[in-house]
């Protein structure tokens, strides 16, 4: 292709992963590796009671048992967990009561990852801009969370993990581990063990949360891990959208990033979860570094008629590894999965769905977006299953490939399970290159190579796009250009 | 004759049709008007005999025999037609294939031999350049990829080949532009005749400009609400349904 | 995990369970504690009639696992062969035959499996088509309800070649139809297509992989079947492109539908991708029968069971369209109109 040197000039002068500084600042860890000590110690850091020790001493028992899983289509070496560390946090007390008690450097951090922490100035946005609060969790702890007292009028408490553990622990206890039980897969259960923080939402009866929620998550310190818990209920006939976000400095070895997220939504519930993973991926020449991207997340339909949807956009990561799920236990309710999941350099994603249809009724969607560039691996991996119960249950998947450059490669495994003779399941994928033709026309009206790739791949996960909340879709549809950049040719 | 006797249909928690009597007498054509919602559908349908649609009351009489007993397929041979509102595809079965395979299980319910082949495509091939279908389109999947205008011009084909002693017509005149329906009203009023007799159901009085009816009736809340000639259906032009609706 | 050591060393667990990823739907050693004894000799005198019988063609029979090992069409000759595997009885047996077409010959290979008994079985065929070589492979499946067999077929292909398959049955307590393909591309063309018909409580696994390992191959697929009754059907369809296999052309679909609350349709439609310049596609479907559609040819006077069994009947038949040698398709059409003849 003829713009192949202008690419790659270009490329070269790019700065791959802008996010990927490290802000200095003074922190405080746990001693490196992980015991029961390990454990205590994150518990007592956080002022934790009695009973949430004990749950993750349990979980740390039953991990220690545990063998780490084979069966998606990623490889890496063995992960050395004694060679880590499992709490870091920026030296200031737990929680703090105000932005003026946040270390300045914090602050600039955010600043410069565009994360609004002070109200005024959001508010000072334009009139009629939308507004959303955010938690902000760097390495183990939540430094802040904005808006609460608006959000607390209208009797919605968002607050990080470990500030609700103490203040709200009726809640904890009902539902933590109630989605996504402690021993439910390896990282799942390593994540009950040494959780250090994450965002807790909890949307009263009929309320429509009145504006969007967000927790932002950053990785600074080097040699350590993210293990966050994020627990989001939505009581009868409530809504909430949450969105969060991700990244972190460029380091030259593997981190560990293994999340739980746990979604329940009961009677006309409705739950909107959107993801721009944006962690560092690894050099995309050597492979070394980035972030090796292992979470848990869920959803459980546990009311008649409530409805959860899943959008993700995952760019970075090392390696991916993530199957964001909706159990549809109500009857009637609905669950929704769109993704778009781009690989380039050696990155590698193992991602997908499972919408798991136990209720009469209930209805899923999926709409799957895979890119693959450079060297790397994309695969899709979902589970649609319908039980005897599930008279009536409809799905419908779509799941796209595209493929970018030679060295690339794209896989698509679905497993269908129907159960019953009255359901409904459609299922179609394709895995194409990106066309020539099209490529060809664009840049016969003008558009220069890589220009036109954008417009194109742009066309290409529009679908998934179009669900995110509009300030993000933006945000996102930026970020899958510069996830590309360099890939033609 | 088909004779309603204050019939009462429910579908699911809801009651559509709230005691509806009406008689249709042998050779004639009334008309059914209404506003949307007001049960003209529901009224096809249990009238057909479709699952989903539970009669708490009432009857329905095709010549004396009750129609409300009976499978759908064997009202279709007591000579009981709908044309759908929306016709089905039925992938890989040939049109031809799909209407004498229903010709004769008709024929076979009542008592009679079954057509044979070339007395069949005779039959198929008068009625398809009557209604200026082409004939090659009759060895397709029935209504597969068929615009809007193929299915409701296949379905009075149908008719025509199935000649039905009583036929409702649901809202045939949809998605239909002046030319196809002209072809498909010819195509009914050739159907018109003593001993047959037809229920046109639709929202306006266009396609009556075409098939001219004997009776018109307002169908609103679930009952008849008005009845009269086919003067009716032009005042229901002029001044629309909000007289029988507040009435309601 | 190997099913043939199984059989010959009577070691249960090397059979294939759930824990293999290509068997999780087909578990065999969760369905046998044991490994059967060695099935007795079978005398021509007990095998009947064959489905294919009536049809010109060479007779080659595997009774109870013995039967030649060796089949070879020499170069431009086109040939029928009636292949019977006929198993009786409650013993284990495993086979193999080698297949062998050379450069520009033909073959129409008739395939029946028969009987079973109570037993396990697994038969092995190995095909390889020489150069411009063509083969099409019709096969029907009658087993009795008590037997677990296996049939899988491993095929190499050579440049210009065609294979075609059409696998009909109405499975086993358990069964699995393997076929592997190695696609040299060049010109090569494969088709995979299958149809089933499953009731009671028996089971039927249709599994393909086909690996592009050259440019500008094609692989067309399409598999259909009803389920009734406690039934359960799965499909599992692999297509690798390898790196290199530019201009690969793989198209895959599977439609099932289900007819009963307690039958069960498992599918797996997997693409394997390691060369951008391909057009790869699948789909499934599972669902009932439209009852929409069956209250408007019920309206038009068809009664129900009848209505069903036209719609089940072209819904499969469709698979019957793409078979190409024209006498056989005929016993194709009888067979299946008579298992659905018992109704739907």
């Amino acid at each position: 292709m003829v713009a192949v040197k202008d690419t790659v000039d270009q490329v070269a002068g790019l700065e791959k992963y802008e996010h990927g500084f490290v802000t200095e600042i003074e922190q405080e860890f746990a001693p490196k590796g992980l015991n029961r000590d390990t454990v205590a110690f994150i518990s007592a850091k956080k002022e934790e009671p009695e009973w949430m020790l004990a749950w993750r001493l349990e979980a740390f028992e039953r991990w220690s048992a545990m063998e780490s899983p084979d069966w998606a289509r990623v490889s890496f070496p063995p992960i050395d967990y004694q060679d880590a560390t499992y709490y870091a946090a920026p030296k200031t007390k737990v929680g703090p009561a105000s932005l003026d008690e946040v270390d300045p450097e914090l602050l600039r951090t955010y600043e410069k990852l565009g994360i609004p922490l002070r109200e005024q100035e959001v508010l000072a946005g334009v009139a009629g801009a939308p507004r959303y609060a955010v938690d902000a969790v760097f390495d183990s702890v939540s430094v802040v969370t904005t808006f609460k007292k608006e959000l607390a009028e209208a009797g919605v408490i968002f607050c990080s993990m470990s500030e609700a553990v103490r203040e709200h622990p009726d809640l904890v206890r009902k539902y933590l581990g109630s989605v996504v039980p402690v021993s439910d897969n390896y990282f799942a259960c390593l994540n009950s063990a040494v959780f250090s923080d994450g965002s807790f939402v909890y949307v009263p009866p009929g309320v429509r949360c009145p504006m969007e929620l967000s927790t932002y998550f950053r990785i600074n310190a080097a040699g350590s891990g993210q293990f966050e818990r994020t627990l989001i209920i939505a009581d009868k006939g409530a809504y909430v959208s949450y969105l969060e976000g991700c990244t972190a400095p460029m380091r030259d070895e593997n981190q560990l990033h293994a999340a739980v997220v746990e979604l329940v939504a009961l009677e006309d519930a409705e739950i909107k979860y959107s993801t721009v993973q944006n962690w560092y991926p690894g050099d995309p020449e050597t492979g070394k570094g980035g972030i090796y991207n292992f979470v848990t997340k869920r959803a459980d339909c546990r009311g008649d008629r409530s409805r959860v949807s899943w959008t993700q956009v995952e760019t970075g990561s090392a390696i991916t590894w993530k199957y964001p799920s909706c159990i549809l236990r109500g009857r009637e309710s609905v669950g929704e999965f769109y993704s778009i999941a781009i690989t380039n350099g050696r990155q590698q994603a193992d991602t997908g769905t499972k919408m798991i249809h136990l209720g009469e009724g209930t209805r899923s969607r999926i709409i799957s977006k895979g890119i693959s560039a450079g060297r790397s691996s994309n695969t899709y991996r979902g589970l649609v299953s319908a039980h005897p119960k599930a008279r009536g249950a409809r799905n419908f998947t779509q799941c796209d490939s595209l493929l970018i450059g030679k060295s690339c490669s794209a896989h698509t495994v679905p497993y269908i399970e129907a159960r019953n003779g009255a359901c409904t399941f459609e299922h179609e994928a394709t895995t194409t290159r990106l066309s020539e033709d099209q490529l060809f026309y664009a840049q016969q009206r003008g558009l220069p190579e890589e220009e036109a790739v954008q417009l194109l791949v742009n066309g290409f996960v529009r679908d998934v796009l179009q669900e995110l909340p509009m300030e993000f879709a933006v945000e996102a549809q930026k970020l899958v250009a510069i996830s590309l950049e360099g890939s033609v040719g | 004759m088909l004779s309603l006797r204050d019939l009462r249909v429910r579908v699911g928690e809801r009651e559509i049709l709230k005691g509806l009597t009406l008689d249709v007498p042998s050779g004639e054509v009334h008309a059914i008007m209404g506003p949307n919602g007001a049960g003209k559908s529901t009224l096809s349908y249990v009238l057909t005999g479709r699952p989903g649609y539970e009669v708490t009351g009432g009857a329905a009489e095709l010549d004396g025999v009750d129609l409300l007993g009976l499978e759908a397929n064997a009202r279709a041979a007591q000579g009981l037609f709908l044309s759908f509102q929306y016709p089905l595809e039925i992938p890989g079965v040939p049109a031809l294939t799909f209407i004498r395979a229903a010709m004769n299980a008709q024929r076979k319910a009542r008592g009679e031999a079954e057509i044979s082949a070339p007395d069949f495509l005779k039959q198929a091939r008068v009625c398809a350049s009557d209604l200026k279908i082409d004939f090659d389109m009759l060895k397709r999947p029935l209504n597969v990829g068929f615009s809007g205008g193929e299915k409701k011009r296949m379905e009075v084909f149908q008719m025509a080949m199935l000649s039905p002693r009583f036929m409702i017509l649901d809202e045939t005149d949809s998605g239909l532009d002046i030319d196809a329906l002209r072809i498909v009203s010819d195509g009914v009023n050739a159907l018109r005749g003593p001993g047959r007799s037809m229920l046109v159901i639709t929202h306006y009085q266009r396609l009556l400009d075409y098939i001219r009816p004997d009776r018109v009736h307002v169908l609103a809340d679930g009952r008849i609400a008005a009845s009269g000639g086919p003067e009716l259906a032009l005042e229901l032009e002029r001044e629309g349904y909000d007289k029988y609706a507040r009435a309601a | 995990m190997s099913l043939d050591e199984a059989i010959r060393l009577r070691d249960p667990s090397r059979l294939p369970s759930r824990r293999d990823e290509d068997w999780r739907w087909t578990d065999l050693r969760g369905l046998l504690r044991t490994v059967p004894e060695p099935s007795q000799r079978l005398e021509p005198g007990e095998l009947g009639v064959g489905p294919f019988d009536g049809l010109e063609g060479e007779a080659i029979l595997v009774a109870n696992g013995a039967g030649p090992e060796d089949l070879r069409i020499v170069a431009d000759e086109s040939r029928t062969v009636i292949l019977r595997n006929v198993s009786r009885g409650d013993g284990a047996h495993a086979s193999r035959l080698r297949i062998e077409v050379a450069a520009g010959g033909r073959l129409t290979l008739l395939e029946s499996h028969e009987g079973g008994g109570a037993g396990l079985s697994l038969l092995g065929i190995d095909l390889s088509l020489g150069e411009g070589a063509s083969c099409e492979r019709l096969v029907l499946s009658d087993l009795d309800p008590e037997s677990v067999a296996v049939v899988e077929l491993d095929v190499r292909l050579s440049a210009r070649t065609r294979f075609a398959q059409t696998l009909m049955t109405t499975g086993a307590r358990r069964q699995r139809l393997e076929t592997r393909v190695r696609h040299p591309g060049q010109g090569a063309e494969v088709r995979l297509d299958g149809a089933y018909v499953l009731r009671d409580r028996r089971h039927a696994d249709l599994t393909t992989s086909v690996r592009h390992e050259g440019p500008d191959g094609r692989t067309e697929q399409l598999t259909r079947g009803i389920v009734d009754d406690q039934a359960r059907a799965v499909f599992q369809g692999r297509i690798t492109v390898q790196e290199g296999a530019d201009g690969a052309d793989a198209r895959m679909a599977h439609n099932a539908l289900i007819l009963s609350d307690r039958a069960e349709v498992d599918a797996r439609p997997e693409l394997e991708i390691y060369a951008d310049d391909v057009a790869c596609a699948h789909g499934a479907t599972v669902g009932a029968l439209d009852e929409d559609v069956l209250f408007y040819m019920r309206q038009r006077g068809l009664p129900e069971a009848e209505a069903r069994s036209l719609l089940a009947a072209s819904f499969l038949g469709e698979v019957l369209d793409r078979v190409e040698a024209p006498v056989p398709v005929e016993y194709l059409r009888a067979w299946l109109a008579a298992r659905l003849d018992a109704g739907i």
